[in-house]
């Protein structure tokens, strides 16, 4: 491999970094806020929302990839393909992030609960100071792990045509006619970044451990 | 009728009209009544609390001393009855309506509560679990806060560990933090849901200690306990529960030396067995 | 005719699609659990030698994305003068690829196992591989069930992927439809119905086998 396939091989890894890294940024604000809608169990909308998560951990990402960039024109929206690829992972992780965000808020301590009401918190006052701050430390290790998920499963956002990291191999093999050694160095980084999350994730586990006690 | 008959075996109080009862009590406790599924857990009680008072609530398992206490800052809300904090109505506002969070929160802020599983954060040092409601729920400046924090610390005996997080500390430390943290709302009542239940033998005797240093303190407080000779040191008013119902309210000379139902003299010996 | 009708008349092609999917779903699912057990029952015993090897093949697998291993296969391995189509590509990977998971799912499994078992087995001579095949791998298959739900659902979403290498599945054949008679939103939506309706009769199934796993009081082990 030559210079310019290196430079290449590193626009395609910063591609995938940059639009993992805002999906999951947002995946896991909405994943959130779901959860929190979901709590309220307003009628109707948690219906949809049950749907939402269902029909999200079931579907592709290949497929909800091309579902949203192609059909956004007959419905007169210009999508960008960067924004149509980071709303399809946006849209899964968001799905899978909920139910880790919903099931660290129902098994929060109701006794921690009792006292911060007994203290005088409003609920608000509960969820922001004593509640979020704990869900956070015990969501952690669910939401790395949903993050290194993401990551494996980014290279669907190829299919729009968007040149991600492992796209980018067929662009390189495409000038040298060697597709192997590209292929092998993108593996390489894929397995550095997810090896960093795996890592990350053993911390925020024995983080939540710690706190668990 | 069986009920009514109960409640008017009370007492001296009985007789003082309403209205200036509400004034003068740190907590007044009105024909309350719970029902958990069905079972009735609190039978009408009527109790008062004066101010400076310390009154201990004693009973077997499953008499609904513990639901007594909760309901009097609405962790429990009661099917009927009223409670009020130094005159202020809990749970319920003038219009009869159920009371606003917020403001439903501000009377909870009257009264202090200590857990018999003490229920401290566990994200927070000891420090910040004594801060947290004052500066959040008080609105008190962070150094004012913890300057106060680090005086109840001195008081309980845990300033070495103000540093500490909770899982690093004993059950009693954990509980006399508890305290702390309770004091740190400058309550006017202190309510305690049997707060040496959950320790081990050895530890019990250093969270009685800083409770009896605040009854001579003139706390005003109400304890639902099992320590029997603890009950009888501290008490000004010691109120015995059996299923729901206040069968016997007195002094504690007279409450331990010369009860008036055989239910409590049964209870007693048992006690002392 | 309404874009509807135009789906209609052109079932064909998302039939051949969906079965394309399912063949290739279960013959690569078959492949991947075999691996997976043949995976733990190399894991098992005293072949240190092999049990580092697998370890870090098994985790390796398990830091990649599934597209870049059929890459391998699809466009790696002729340089190796090994050439698969692409649909032998895109099956070999799925099997290599779910098979490491599986065997990640049963290895753990088997950390939790109470070496009393194995003991009692042994006591009452049993060989290693009876013992593996009569007494761990029953349990372990039922204990995991939950887990391994999880990855046939993973593995049906990973089919997917293949109409990038150019496999003709269910995804290529909306591709496709959307492309000819442009109706993206009609053809789309008929699929993620086929992928959510195979899920959710897969987790039927999977709840199903709970309840035989009761009765039979694989749980309690």
């Amino acid at each position: 491999m030559n210079a310019s396939a290196w430079q290449m091989l590193l626009e395609g890894a910063w591609t995938t970094v940059w639009i993992s890294g805002v999906s999951i940024a947002m995946g896991v604000t909405a994943g959130l806020m779901l959860a929190l809608i979901r709590l309220a169990r307003i009628p109707v909308i948690d219906q949809i929302l049950v749907l939402y998560i269902s029909l999200a951990r079931a579907t592709p990402l290949v497929t909800l990839a091309l579902f949203i960039f192609l059909s956004a024109p007959t419905f007169g929206i210009n999508l960008d393909r960067n924004v149509a690829g980071i709303l399809a992972l946006t849209l899964n992780t968001t799905a899978f992030n909920a139910e880790i965000w919903r099931s660290a808020f129902r098994n929060f301590s109701r006794d921690q609960r009792e006292a911060a009401m007994a203290a005088g918190m409003t609920p608000w006052v509960t969820f922001r100071r004593i509640m979020l701050p704990q869900m956070m430390i015990t969501s952690l290790p669910g939401l790395i792990n949903e993050m290194s998920f993401l990551i494996k499963g980014s290279p669907a956002i190829a299919v729009i045509g968007i040149v991600d990291l492992t796209r980018v191999t067929n662009r390189i093999s495409a000038v040298t006619y060697e597709p192997l050694p590209p292929i092998l160095v993108a593996c390489a980084l894929y397995m550095a970044a997810i090896g960093c999350l795996v890592w990350l994730q053993r911390i925020a586990e024995r983080r939540a451990n710690r706190l668990a006690v | 009728m069986f009920e009514k008959n109960t409640s008017e075996r009370v007492g001296a109080e009985q007789t003082v009209p309403d209205a200036a009862r509400s004034e003068q009590a740190a907590v007044s406790i009105r024909h309350l009544s719970k029902s958990f599924d069905g079972v009735e857990v609190l039978r009408d009680v009527d109790l008062e609390v004066r101010e400076g008072d310390v009154v201990t609530i004693l009973g077997s398992s499953g008499s609904g001393k513990s639901t007594l206490l909760r309901c009097i800052n609405w962790l429990e809300q009661p099917d009927r009855g009223s409670i009020h904090i130094g005159g202020q109505r809990i749970g319920v506002n003038d219009a009869g309506r159920p009371m606003p969070v917020r403001e439903l929160a501000r009377v909870r802020a009257r009264t202090g509560m200590v857990f018999q599983s003490f229920n401290l954060w566990p994200h927070l040092n000891v420090l910040h679990n004594v801060t947290e409601a004052p500066i959040h729920v008080l609105g008190k400046s962070k150094t004012q806060a913890e300057a106060h924090a680090r005086e109840l610390l001195e008081k309980v005996g845990m300033s070495p560990k103000a540093d500490a997080y909770p899982s690093t500390l004993s059950g009693g430390q954990k509980q006399r933090v508890a305290i702390a943290r309770a004091l740190a709302m400058q309550p006017e009542v202190m309510l305690f849901d049997e707060p040496t239940s959950a320790l081990d033998p050895e530890l019990v005797g250093e969270v009685l200690s800083v409770i009896r240093d605040l009854s001579a303190e003139g706390y005003t407080m109400v304890i639902v306990t099992h320590e029997m000779a603890f009950s009888r040191a501290v008490s000004d008013k010691v109120v015995f529960l059996d299923k729901g119902l206040i069968i016997e309210q007195a002094d504690p000379e007279t409450f331990f030396t010369n009860p008036s139902t055989e239910r409590v003299r049964k209870f007693l010996e048992r006690e002392e067995s | 005719m309404s874009n509807w009708e135009i789906l209609w008349s052109a079932r064909d092609q998302f039939w051949s699609g969906f079965f394309s999917t399912m063949e290739i779903f279960g013959l690569s699912i078959s492949a991947a659990f075999l691996i997976g057990c043949g995976m733990l029952y190399l894991l098992e015993g005293s072949r240190p030698r092999l049990t580092v090897p697998l370890r870090v093949v098994i985790d390796g697998m398990r830091m990649l994305p599934f597209l870049i291993l059929a890459y391998l296969l699809y466009y790696g391995l002729p340089a190796f003068d090994i050439r698969l189509d692409a649909w032998w590509s895109g099956v070999g990977a799925l099997a290599v690829y779910h098979g490491c998971y599986f065997a990640e799912i049963f290895r753990g499994t088997r950390l939790t196992f109470p070496p009393g078992q194995v003991e009692a087995a042994k006591a009452h001579g049993f060989t290693k591989g009876k013992m593996f095949f009569r007494l761990i791998l029953p349990q372990i298959v039922m204990q995991t069930r939950p887990l391994l739900g999880n990855q046939l659902i993973y593995a049906l979403k990973d089919t997917a992927f293949l109409v990038i290498i150019t496999v003709q599945e269910l995804t290529a054949a909306a591709n496709s439809l959307s492309g000819t008679y442009f109706i993206p939103t009609e053809a789309f939506i008929v699929v993620i119905g086929f992928y959510w309706a195979v899920s959710v009769v897969m987790e039927i199934i999977i709840k199903q086998c709970g309840r035989f796993s009761a009765k039979r009081g694989f749980d309690n082990v």
